[in-house]
């Protein structure tokens, strides 16, 4: 729309017309307070905050619902408004309870802010306030009615943001009460969206409340670990006794992908980090079949020693290598050049979810085709075959629903289920579960094999009257049918892709060569030209699969096998027996099913222990930062590199550390500033700072950027906390197309986040407390 | 000529007995402070041989000496874990961890009490910011003052260490009584 | 049946039928009924909007907009439907004349409705009732079922070819549902909380539509001013407010009830000659001249015309035509909690100042009453009223506000009496309190 001008205290400024006057003070950095005007959701003018004074109109007019026009005139401060404010104020802290000392949201409250500002500090108030107990709603939402200031907040975002409407209200005048859905417990997706929202201490976390102050943590900008959507989120921590704990996750500065939106699991279920029975101390098994905690060193020996002597008298292929796909990118591509350089052998793979690298062959390096999670937020038009976003990718599903209710983005689904993103659709299309290949034949227009109806019809012909869609597929598609839909997809003017695979680094985990036939970056072994130079001696044939090691294990040829974050023998259901022969190593966090069978097992440390960088499953590469802390525990990298030291190599081959320039580091230019820091990032950033330790992430980051061109994206942006978009043009591949295809869905819910949420009491106390139980849980 | 010596004499005896009589009225002004001052009572104080708990010290009642963490007339902890005076602290030497209070462990009055509470005696300036920033008046300054230690370990107070007794406490007593039943 | 009253200081226009068995449609027929809308049918709605126009109405609910301006304001093209609801929700403290209308002649409301519809092009009308009307409701029900029946209303009307449909609906008994926004999102079927505006009704009101709200006096009148000529009708009252109004009175006066009285009736000649003046021979205290939310009057102010302008100039508002009397009996403190209890009762909740402002009055002044107050906590029940007005989401806030200030404001005296433990000095001589 065209711009209009218009004053505000004094100040010439310029909008689209239609800007809501408080977005656009706001913009221009004029601050216009609000209770219940909330970007994104529907106005509410309930709470009277943000009135202005508009020249020519009687009354004082709220900012939130005034658009602007040419000519306007405003004040947006006055006596007269400073005066109207400090009365509202009065009227809220009427019946607020001042407990503040005590409220979760002390320190961050808005109600406090806004007394700070406008002295509203004395009461006037002397009737018998309200109380009323408060209520545990769930065990993650907690209401402390007499805080609420019924600015609908929560309501709203429930309703309008979730699309889950678990929350209204009851009664009415000074009666009115936020109540949940189930009478005196909430049945809803328990996203915490609302406690998030909430602008007082209303509504309260069960994982954070009365644990500490706001001000008295560390607030750590990282990356969930849980599904495959890769929210940002800011990990509230504090010290206790063996290093810092995780108390509460949100993303309130709205810097990510995922605006502020995190889902059940980025928001609370961190508790897997603090199990008790997590394995913090290195463990042998003995001769006489028991395991026995032993020091790191002689842990480390003793498999440095059993895999080298496997090495060197049954040769590398005797050995298999499983990786995670909840490790770093680093970690992943380390341990691959860990199996392919040190102990010679193909044998790698990991926990597949979605067919990447036919995604990468069928795209063919073509520019600009794949769709960011952002791209869900203002693409015109989205497709969606297969997958539950709503259970299995939260943010997308919110990203979806967002761009549907604030664009009028046209959704079309095509789901052998009635998913819940149906009600946002503009068109549904329920097809048979095995009927993906077929209907994408179909809209390609061959009409063999798909029961076309009118329905179907109209669909087909609505998308292809699209002039920008976005589609976004689910495991349902793999190898061939990723390469129709590719073709039926690149047909259409300006049409992205996103595959959608389960977990936090599932692509980075493929993008980075966890596989037996493909290098990092997808490139055959059999064309790893530029390889040459860090892998010295690089096995050419192809390795086992997966199922192939296991099956190699049981014939007794699988001499050793490494596992590291990923628990086979439960996700495949593979007979432990199997294994009786192998000498296994696990790196985990817990006794799962693998690693009860293993000869040596590592406590290894989570995403939010580590730094490092990932990749979401629609390519957005992120920066993960340390946040918590484990006494006791090692990241994954640190171990493989000390591996490969006791196994004789030459660690400085692994990681190329030690590269770098000496640079001045910043004390010449004030340390105490912060200029230290800054100076850090732009080195960092630059590539120039030295790398001078054997575990440093951004060494073998340096190796991935020059090996893997896709990888090569903004340094700055990166570690700036932005996500950038990996660049699918920049793949060259080739694919053998005999190759075989191990995808196996995790099928979480958004209660289950595999082996993460087994061990997340949290998380297993929502389900308990839930009507409806998720059919099963997943595990990894 | 005579008059002339005279006149010399006379200024020159005025200028000496005004001088003597200048310097008896300084003694008397000073002496007389001196006397009137020994008429006075003690000022001095006989620390640490004098009587009562203190030792002899005299304390003024704003005096700020070690912390005490006060408890309600419900014997119940006053601090609610605020974390308002660990903000307020210049030297940055209290520490807190906060818990919550469940029905069948009540440890303050509100929903949150302190687990830990350490205050560095190392560090401590006694400023007195704590006790201003604390809103529920759990922390004030008593009068301890004798805090010297051979071993800076043995200064980092506890809160077992400073709260105050809970003898004598109704809310005690009543508790006690219920126990008995 | 409540008894009907009559003073021949009347001018009977909208109340000509009333006691006259025009609810059957036959007998409102003989009594010129549908003749209006007929003329209408025949001349077209810019000669409706003509006439609304030149009549001077001004809208019967309370705020008084001019009629014939509202219709027009309605756009003439549309991609929705439009519609004319009228508001039958007659809520405010004091005021019952729509409830006559209801029951004496149903049909001046069907008639007005098929008039608005006609004029802005609407297909469909509402009429909404408000809760406590139910049993109003059926006698309205019975004359949308006359008036379908005789094909007044339904397809093809009067053999015009125009179609118009009426639905009758009630709420669930909420002051706040009488504000415009609010009576459509009750009618939609939703909490009866007001809307932002803009957009105002005109443009998108019921189900998006571009929609005509009337008070149900208005509807009424407005066959009538069709039949009499909009300049007739405005020749009846003073300049800018034209026509006649009904003016119900109660409290303490020897006949309360509803009376027709031009606009620009004098005040005190409305008490004293047409109601018979106060009873007992006790002296007048107080009045309050449009319903409980306009500010009162003190006996010396009441010698002011009954109409908007006239009223405005007193300090206070003609409201929605229900004067209540109040004499020396009466405890103004008593008075005035009464009336904040009904805004405190009635408030919706949505916006801060009305919901916490009105139970913070409640409160504040219960405690006054009773004695238990000081010399600030008048000032602060001024302060608050005063922090109110003109700052909440829709005029309920206003309507509690107003009158608070005045009874503050002109009975300060009355309020000090009680401070100090005092407590009510009416006490003993107690009265129950109209309104």
């Amino acid at each position: 729309m065209a711009d209009v001008t218009f004053t505000v205290d004094g100040k010439k400024l310029t909008a689209p017309a239609g800007t809501l006057l408080i977005d656009a003070c706001r913009k221009a950095g004029i601050e216009i307070p609000a209770f219940c005007y909330y970007p994104g959701l529907s106005l509410q003018a309930a709470c009277r905050m943000c009135v202005v004074r508009l020249e020519k109109v009687p009354k004082l007019q709220t900012a939130c619902t005034t658009p602007v026009a040419e000519g306007m005139v405003v004040t947006t401060e006055s006596d007269e408004i400073k005066q109207s404010r400090k009365a509202i104020l009065e009227l809220l802290l009427g019946n607020h309870p001042l407990d503040c000392p005590v409220c979760d949201a002390g320190g961050e409250c808005e109600l406090q802010d806004m007394t700070f500002k406008y002295g509203a500090a004395e009461s006037k108030y002397v009737e018998i306030k309200q109380h009323r107990e408060e209520q545990q709603w769930s065990p993650v939402v907690f209401f402390d009615r007499p805080r609420c200031i019924l600015c609908y907040r929560c309501v709203r975002v429930c309703g309008e943001g979730m699309d889950v409407w678990a929350l209204g209200v009851q009664n009415r005048g000074v009666s009115s009460v936020i109540s949940p859905n189930g009478e005196d417990h909430l049945d809803c997706e328990e996203c915490g969206m609302c406690i998030d929202i909430c602008p007082v201490g209303a509504l309260t976390s069960g994982t954070y409340r009365y644990k500490t102050r706001p001000w008295e943590m560390n607030h750590v900008a990282t990356v969930c670990t849980h599904c495959g959507d890769g929210c940002k989120t800011t990990l509230g921590v504090r010290s206790v006794d063996d290093g810092s704990e995780i108390i509460r996750g949100d993303n309130r500065d709205k810097s990510g992908m995922n605006g502020d939106f995190l889902c059940i699991k980025g928001r609370y279920a961190f508790d897997f980090t603090t199990r008790e029975d997590r394995i913090t101390k290195p463990l042998v098994r003995q001769p006489n079949g028991q395991l026995a905690e032993v020091s790191w060193e002689q842990a480390l020996e003793h498999a440095g020693m059993k895999l080298r002597e496997i090495r060197d008298t049954r040769g590398g292929s005797a050995i298999g290598v499983i990786g995670s796909t909840r490790t770093t990118n680093e970690e992943a591509y380390l341990l691959q050049k860990f199996a392919r350089t040190v102990l010679n052998t193909n044998n790698i793979d990991h926990h597949r979810t979605a067919d990447y690298a036919s995604f990468a062959a069928a795209l063919q390096g073509k520019a600009g085709r794949t769709a960011s999670l952002r791209d869900f937020l203002t693409a015109p038009a989205i497709l969606l075959l297969g997958n539950d976003a709503t259970e299995q990718h939260p943010a997308l599903a919110w990203n979806i629903r967002s761009n549907v209710r604030q664009n009028r983005a046209r959704l079309y689904v095509a789901n052998h289920a009635d998913i819940k993103l149906h009600r946002q659709a503009k068109s549904f299309l329920q097809i048979p579960q095995d009927g993906y290949a077929a209907l994408v034949q179909y809209l390609a227009g061959n009409e063999a094999g798909f029961d076309g109806t009118e329905i179907s019809a109209a669909f087909r012909e609505a998308l292809r009257k699209e002039e920008s869609l976005v589609i976004a597929f689910g495991s349902e598609f793999r190898g061939r049918d990723i390469q129709s839909l590719v073709d039926f997809g690149l047909g259409l003017p300006n049409v992205k892709f996103a595959a959608l695979g389960d977990y936090a680094n599932s692509r980075g985990a493929a993008d980075m060569g966890l596989m037996p036939d493909l290098l990092p970056g997808y490139v055959p072994l059999a064309a790893a030209k530029h390889f040459g130079e860090e892998y010295p001696s690089l096995p050419s044939a192809p390795g086992l699969d997966m199922l192939q090691m296991f099956d190699a294990a049981e014939a007794g040829n699988l001499g050793a096998l490494y596992v590291v974050g990923s628990n086979p023998v439960e996700r495949y259901g593979i007979d432990p027996t199997a294994l009786k022969n192998t000498f296994l190593i696990v790196q985990d966090m817990f006794m799962t099913e693998t690693a009860a069978v293993a000869d040596v097992i590592f406590p290894a440390a989570n995403l939010y222990e580590k730094s490092g960088t990932v990749t979401n499953t629609y390519g957005d590469l992120q920066l993960a930062k340390k946040a918590a802390d484990k006494a006791g525990v090692r990241t994954d990298f640190e171990l493989i590199v000390r591996l490969a030291d006791k196994m004789g190599a030459d660690p400085k081959k692994l990681v190329p550390f030690g590269r770098g320039v000496r640079a001045d580091m910043g004390q010449t230019r004030g340390a105490q500033s912060g200029e230290a820091d800054r100076h850090a990032v732009w080195l960092a950033a630059n590539n120039l700072e030295p790398k001078l330790s054997p575990f440093d992430p951004f060494a073998v980051f340096d190796e991935i950027q020059r090996l893997v061109p896709s990888y090569n994206v903004s340094r700055f942006e990166l570690l700036g906390g932005q996500d950038k978009q990996t660049r699918s043009d920049l793949v060259q591949i080739e694919l053998d197309p005999a190759r075989r295809d191990l995808v196996l869905p995790a099928n979480d819910t958004l209660f289950t986040s595999g082996t993460l949420g087994r061990y997340s009491r949290m998380l297993h106390s929502v389900m308990e407390s839930r009507t409806t139980k998720p059919a099963e849980t997943a595990a990894d | 000529m005579t008059r002339g010596w005279c006149k010399e004499y006379t200024a020159a005896s005025y200028t000496v007995v005004m001088s003597i009589v200048r310097n008896i009225a300084g003694i008397t002004k000073g002496m007389s402070i001196t006397f009137r001052e020994m008429l006075q009572p003690t000022e001095v104080e006989n620390y640490p041989d004098g009587p009562g708990p203190t030792r002899g010290a005299v304390l003024q009642e704003r005096f700020r000496g070690a912390h005490e963490l006060q408890r309600d007339e419900n014997g119940l902890e006053k601090c609610v874990a605020c974390f308002l005076c660990a903000a307020a602290c210049p030297s940055n030497c209290i520490y807190i961890e906060a818990a919550e209070n469940t029905a069948e462990q009540r440890i303050s009055s509100a929903e949150r009490y302190a687990k830990v509470y350490n205050i560095d005696y190392n560090r401590c300036i006694f400023c007195g910011y704590c006790v201003e920033a604390c809103p529920t008046d759990a922390i004030t300054h008593g009068h301890g003052f004798e805090l010297a230690s051979l071993n800076a370990t043995n200064l980092v107070m506890r809160k077992e260490d400073m709260l105050v007794a809970n003898v004598g406490m109704p809310g005690q007593l009543a508790a006690h009584s219920d126990s008995l039943k | 049946m409540p008894r009907l009253v009559s003073h021949p200081d009347e001018v009977k226009i909208i109340s000509r039928r009333f006691g006259q068995g025009a609810a059957e449609i036959d007998r409102y027929i003989e009594l010129d009924g549908y003749k209006a809308a007929q003329a209408a049918i025949e001349k077209g709605p810019e000669w409706i909007i003509a006439e609304m126009k030149a009549s001077g109405l001004r809208g019967r609910g309370g705020a008084g907009f001019p009629t014939g301006m509202k219709w027009s304001f309605v756009p003439k093209q549309s991609e929705k439907p439009k519609y004319v609801l009228v508001n039958g929700d007659e809520s405010e403290p004091g005021t019952c004349k729509d409830h006559l209308i209801f029951l004496h002649d149903p049909h001046a409301v069907i008639e007005g409705t098929l008039i608005a519809g006609l004029a802005i092009g609407a297909k469909m009308g509402f009429i909404y009732l408000r809760g406590e009307y139910r049993y109003l409701l059926k006698i309205m029900e019975k004359a949308v079922a006359d008036a379908y029946a005789k094909g007044f209303l339904g397809k093809n009307i009067f053999g015009s070819g125009i179609d118009f449909e009426v639905v009758t609906q009630t709420g669930a008994g909420a002051y706040e549902v009488g504000e415009e926004s609010a009576l459509m999102e009750s009618l939609e079927g939703k909490r009866g909380v007001p809307r932002i505006k803009p957009p105002f009704p005109a443009v998108v009101g019921l189900y998006g539509g571009p929609t005509v709200i009337n008070n149900a006096e208005t509807i009424a009148t407005a066959p009538h001013i069709l039949l009499m000529g909009g300049e007739a009708y405005a020749k009846v009252g003073t300049e800018r407010n034209g026509g006649t109004r009904l003016f119900g009175i109660s409290g303490h006066v020897e006949r309360p009830g509803v009376y027709e009285l031009p606009m620009g009736f004098n005040l005190k000649r409305a008490i004293y000659e047409v109601a018979g003046g106060i009873p007992g021979g006790k002296k007048l205290k107080a009045v309050v001249p449009g319903g409980s939310s306009t500010p009162v009057l003190l006996p010396e102010e009441i010698d002011v015309g009954l109409d908007f302008d006239q009223m405005a100039k007193a300090g206070t508002m003609l409201g929605s035509g229900g004067v209540v009397v109040i004499d020396e009996s009466v405890c103004m403190v008593e008075f005035a909690l009464r009336t904040i209890k009904f805004y405190q009762h009635e408030s919706c909740g949505w916006c801060i100042p009305c919901r916490e402002g009105t139970d913070w009055l409640k409160k504040s002044i219960t405690r006054l009453h009773a004695g238990g107050a000081v010399d600030k906590d008048i000032d602060n029940i001024r302060y608050l009223a005063e922090n109110m007005m003109g700052r909440t989401f829709c005029p309920l806030g206003d309507a509690a506000a107003m009158p608070t200030i005045g009874f503050v404001k002109k009975f300060r005296h009355e309020f000090e009496e009680h401070l100090n433990g005092k407590g009510c000095p009416y006490e003993h001589q107690r009265e129950a309190v109209l309104v």
